[in-house]
């Protein structure tokens, strides 16, 4: 067989890219075994080079693969399919990065390429005693991070999925008709970054957010460590400088992902609990929860099993999420819904695989340890052989969760000394357990799509409403913890001391509190609820109370107890910011306004309470309507490239009642030949609130390519006497038809005949126009007439009779400009979002204050 | 009886009743016909827009209202009116959910998740 030739590919790029693969693959697996043997024996090992050296080479070939991919994007080497349908030839330098992580391979690979930089960190910074175990995890982890990229078939099995595989080899695109020639190359652009994504969010948010996913390795492969070393206690302090970086980052990755989509995404809000949010937030969650119990630790001790129960399951969760968003198990469920790559097995065994790990370090027992892993082999082995998987899996996580319990209460260290209800330890861990059960509940109702899978239910995604309900309750008890628990002293504290310095903060959040909850919450709304709402409404009140409490609490602790002094207030900044988000997300929620209320005549009330929630303006060219404070007037469409934005003046009224121009927006529809239509909101943003429109509904098509006095295609109409037909401007009316000729006449000579019929068009204001098209036959031949209405913009041809029927046949054209062109949109107003961004600096800027505060201690206690 | 001990039966109450009244209030997916025989019940029902009838909006009527016939996973099709204005790309959608209940034999919906092909999805060719 003649192989083709293919012209212009670099084959060697790609031959390198998979090197590196291999490589990384290869090193990671020798880093792995070589600090798992340096870790068994004396520190000065040749074991400890060897694993030294194995884990540079790994980090060199993620750098490297990571080069070559920006290489091949770089020069567009169209033959590679990752470039193909990630990047085209128009595309500005700064989108460049963003088809890197764009793609699944290019993601694993930013998360790898994140994980090597903390883990030389993590090397060069780590206690020589701890370096062996924790970087045999944190190489274990690569080794399955690399297997993702490896993409080569075992059986029928794919293992990963390759970014180096050529267009022509790669099976979705290989039949493709132009690959089929030599010289594919010569004129192939890609296919291009999809231009929803085409903003600088895409930039930033994807590397925080990966950076986030990487940081939470680094306290599981301490906690690890510190069960398999059974040394419990000494691995918390490095690592919970590690623990606060990573609530900073991570936090700071989930917040840039509310942001975008509230900026750039038509959600109507920042955060919908989309389950690729959740798979975020809760690693958060439980992060937020170990970084508390390892201050406990630090301070007082004890709390030993929390403090590796949260640290492990920070980063199970991150791979958990991994395998929700990436296997494409949620389907319908969510926006972000990835794509399949046919990695739902390996993501399984990625996932099971480090929480047998946990489970077999946890045991402190020969017999059972043997016992487990082999009862865990044969099951793996008798899942792949007979099936039945589910049942299996179910049946090793029953066992897996019971082996855990035994081995707690038989092997684990527990203290003997019992906390005093009035101590600081007792409520910080209080508040830990309640993020772990809040973080819980965000897994069990995102995780609805799997269960249906494991237990073949048919149970639909819960709702956003129900997420709230269940939240907010957690919420107001995170909130009074954090008000008061600093307050509290570690072992015992003094009740009336401690009731005294509460109590300033405490009067202020209720009265202002009360103060502004009661009209926000009870004045208007509170009687004419239901229930349920009602329940809502005083959840509401007392999460704003509550975080009231905490913004004043920590303030005062911050100003009063440390003098406001910066080092040691990492902690309450952070609380303040804390505090101030949930407030800024419940006032703009609970309190977010439609302000585009249909204006339709329709009496919807008819329709029940249910559906009486109007939301959407029809907005005509050249109107002003009133909406919320403002007057707004659509002035057109301008469209740029794939995108038409639908300008809008904003008008408010002054002293004398005339109309003042308040502001512009322009809310956009991408016209996406790729994705189908998007619509992009535009936010207007003042202090106190924020106006946010988008469209809903529009037409667009591109007004200025037909000349606005054109007629569009004729419609034809089949009429009787007296019947109408409905133009955009007028309505027509059959009058009467009239004729030169009898029939009999017609018959007997060879003259014209010509029928006549009498149109009446009325237009909007009642004003009446004649139309009198002809239909002229000439020796059976019917000759082409037209009718000209110039004042109404129509035109008429009667082009024939149905003598049968007793109808004629017309044909009527209108011209473009008749149709006035119209937008349906939808505005919110969502007060002091700007509470929930200032909260998000404020807690940013406490958590670093934090780390550079743990890292000074850790220098000063090292000398 | 230690405290840590209350703090775990607490966590687990709360655990169980956060699964058993999350799996009694929550919709599941259905079809018309059970849809029909519940007409207080709120369903979500899966199934494909009929692209042979064009839907009806017309938004100087109501813009908050359009409908269209689907046809359901067991092919039973019934007229749907969607409160909500007409998605974008809805002609392109290959499977949709609608939320909502029966009202004699029209099924009204407040809620829609449409599936595009080629929205979010990149794996296959376009032609």
């Amino acid at each position: 067989m003649n192989k083709t030739q293919y012209i212009g590919e670099h084959l060697w790029v790609g031959q390198l890219g998979n090197a590196f693969v291999v490589l990384s693959l290869v090193a990671a697996l020798m880093a792995a075994v070589g600090y798992y043997f340096y870790s068994k024996e004396e520190l000065t090992s040749d074991w400890k080079k060897f694993a030294r050296l194995s884990f540079s080479i790994h980090s060199f070939s993620v750098i490297g693969i990571a080069a070559t991919l920006f290489y091949m994007l770089f020069n567009h080497f169209y033959e590679y399919a990752y470039v193909w349908q990630h990047s085209n030839n128009s595309m500005p330098m700064q989108y460049i990065m963003s088809c890197f992580w764009e793609g699944q391979e290019g993601s694993f690979l930013l998360w790898s390429f994140w994980n090597v930089v903390l883990g030389n960190i993590l090397r060069k910074t780590i206690d020589a005693k701890w370096e062996a175990p924790t970087m045999a995890i944190f190489a274990l982890v690569q080794v399955f991070l690399a297997s993702m990229l490896l993409g080569i078939y075992i059986g029928d099995y794919k293992l990963g999925t390759n970014p180096f595989i050529l267009l022509r080899e790669n099976p979705d695109f290989a039949n493709l008709p132009f690959v089929q020639m030599e010289n594919y190359l010569a004129k192939l652009d890609g296919r291009g970054l999809n231009p929803l994504l085409m903003n600088y969010w895409m930039t930033i948010h994807p590397p925080t957010l990966f950076l986030g996913f990487s940081s939470t390795l680094v306290p599981f492969v301490f906690a690890i460590a510190g069960l398999w070393k059974r040394d419990f206690t000494t691995w918390q302090k490095p690592a919970l400088t590690w623990t606060f970086f990573s609530i900073m980052i991570l936090g700071t990755g989930i917040l840039m992902g509310g942001a975008w989509a509230y900026e750039a995404l038509s959600f109507g809000g920042f955060w919908a609990w989309d389950p690729v949010e959740n798979s975020s937030l809760v690693p958060w969650l439980v992060m937020v929860g170990a970084g508390h119990v390892m201050i406990i630790n630090k301070n007082r001790g004890g709390s030993l099993f929390m403090t590796h129960l949260l640290a492990i399951a920070s980063f199970l969760l991150v791979l958990y999420s991994t395998f929700l968003t990436r296997s494409g198990i949620l389907g319908n469920s969510s926006v972000h819904a990835f794509t399949d790559l046919g990695m739902q097995a390996q993501l399984v065994i990625y996932v099971l695989t480090f929480v047998l790990i946990c489970v077999v370090l946890l045991i402190h027992d020969k017999l059972i340890r043997v016992s487990y892993l082999m009862i865990s082999f044969l099951m793996l082995f008798a899942g792949v052989m007979f099936g039945h998987k589910i049942t299996l899996l179910l049946i090793w996580l029953a066992l897996s969760f019971v082996i855990t319990i035994y081995s707690y209460i038989k092997f684990f260290p527990k203290e003997e000394e019992e906390e005093s209800l009035f101590s600081r330890e007792f409520w910080m861990f209080v508040g830990s357990l309640v993020f772990l059960l809040s973080s819980l509940v965000i897994t069990y109702f995102t995780s609805i799509p799997v269960l249906n899978k494991l237990f073949s239910l048919e149970k639909a995604p819960i709702k956003v409403a129900d997420y709230n309900m269940w939240q907010t309750p957690f919420a107001i008890v995170v909130l009074l913890l954090v008000a008061v628990t600093q307050y509290l002293k570690y072992k015992k504290t003094n009740l009336k001391q401690f009731l005294k310095h509460i109590s300033l903060a405490g009067a202020l959040s209720v009265v202002f509190g009360l103060s502004a909850a009661i009209p926000l919450y009870f004045l208007k709304d509170y009687s004419t609820s239901s229930t349920t709402d009602k329940w809502n409404l005083i959840s509401y009140a007392l999460l704003f109370i509550s975080a009231l409490f905490a913004v004043f609490c920590n303030l005062d602790y911050w100003m009063r107890i440390l003098k406001g002094r910066m080092k040691h207030a990492g902690a309450s900044i952070a609380h303040i910011g804390f505090a101030l988000i949930l407030l800024g997300a419940l006032i703009s929620t609970s309190k977010k306004q439609t302000i585009s209320q249909n204006t339709s005549q329709k009496n919807v009330a008819s329709l029940g309470e249910n559906f009486s929630a109007k939301k959407s303006l029809v907005l005509t060219i050249g109107d002003t309507l009133p909406m919320g404070n403002y007057l707004v007037t659509y002035k057109g469409k301008e469209r740029k490239g794939i995108d038409v934005f639908f300008n809008m003046d904003y008008f408010t009224k002054d002293k004398d009642g005339k109309l003042v121009k308040a502001f512009e927006l322009s809310p956009m529809v991408q016209d996406n030949p790729r994705m189908g239509q998007a619509s992009n909101p535009d936010t207007k943003h003042f202090l106190s609130n924020d106006i946010y429109t988008h469209i809903t509904y529009a037409d667009l098509s591109d007004a200025k390519a037909v000349k606005a006095d054109a007629y569009k295609e004729p419609t034809n109409y089949v009429g009787h006497m007296r019947d109408t037909i409905f133009a955009d401007n007028a309505i027509i009316l059959i009058d009467s038809i009239t004729t030169n000729l009898t029939e009999e006449q017609y018959s007997k000579n060879d003259s014209m005949l010509v029928v006549t019929a009498v149109l009446k068009a009325i237009d909007i204001n009642g004003k009446t126009y004649r139309a009198t098209p002809k239909y002229i036959l000439k020796n059976n031949t019917v000759l082409p007439d037209e009718f000209e209405l110039n004042e109404l913009g129509l035109k008429f041809i009667f082009w024939k009779i149905n003598p049968n029927e007793g109808s004629i046949e017309i044909q009527m054209s209108e011209k473009v400009n008749n149709t006035k062109e119209f937008v349906v949109l939808e505005a919110y107003m969502f007060p002091f979002i700007n509470v929930l961004w200032l909260g998000c600096l404020v807690m940013i800027v406490g958590t670093t204050v934090a780390i550079i505060e743990r890292r000074r201690v850790n220098k000063l206690k090292a000398q | 009886m230690k405290k840590i001990h209350i703090l775990g039966i607490i966590v687990i109450a709360v655990a169980i009743g956060v699964i058993f009244t999350s799996l009694q209030s929550s919709a599941t997916y259905s079809d018309f016909a059970e849809a029909t025989a519940n007409p207080d019940i709120e369903y979500h029902v899966v199934g494909k827009l009929n692209k042979t009838i064009p839907v009806q909006y017309d938004p100087k009527i109501n813009a908050d209202e359009c409908s269209f016939m689907m046809v359901d996973n067991k092919g039973i099709e019934k007229k749907v009116v969607l409160h909500k204005s007409v998605p974008q790309d809805f002609q392109k959608s290959e499977q949709i959910v609608l939320i909502g209940k029966m009202q004699g034999n029209e099924f009204h919906a407040n809620e829609i998740l449409m599936k595009c092909p080629s929205k979010y999805n990149d794996g296959k060719p376009q032609v």
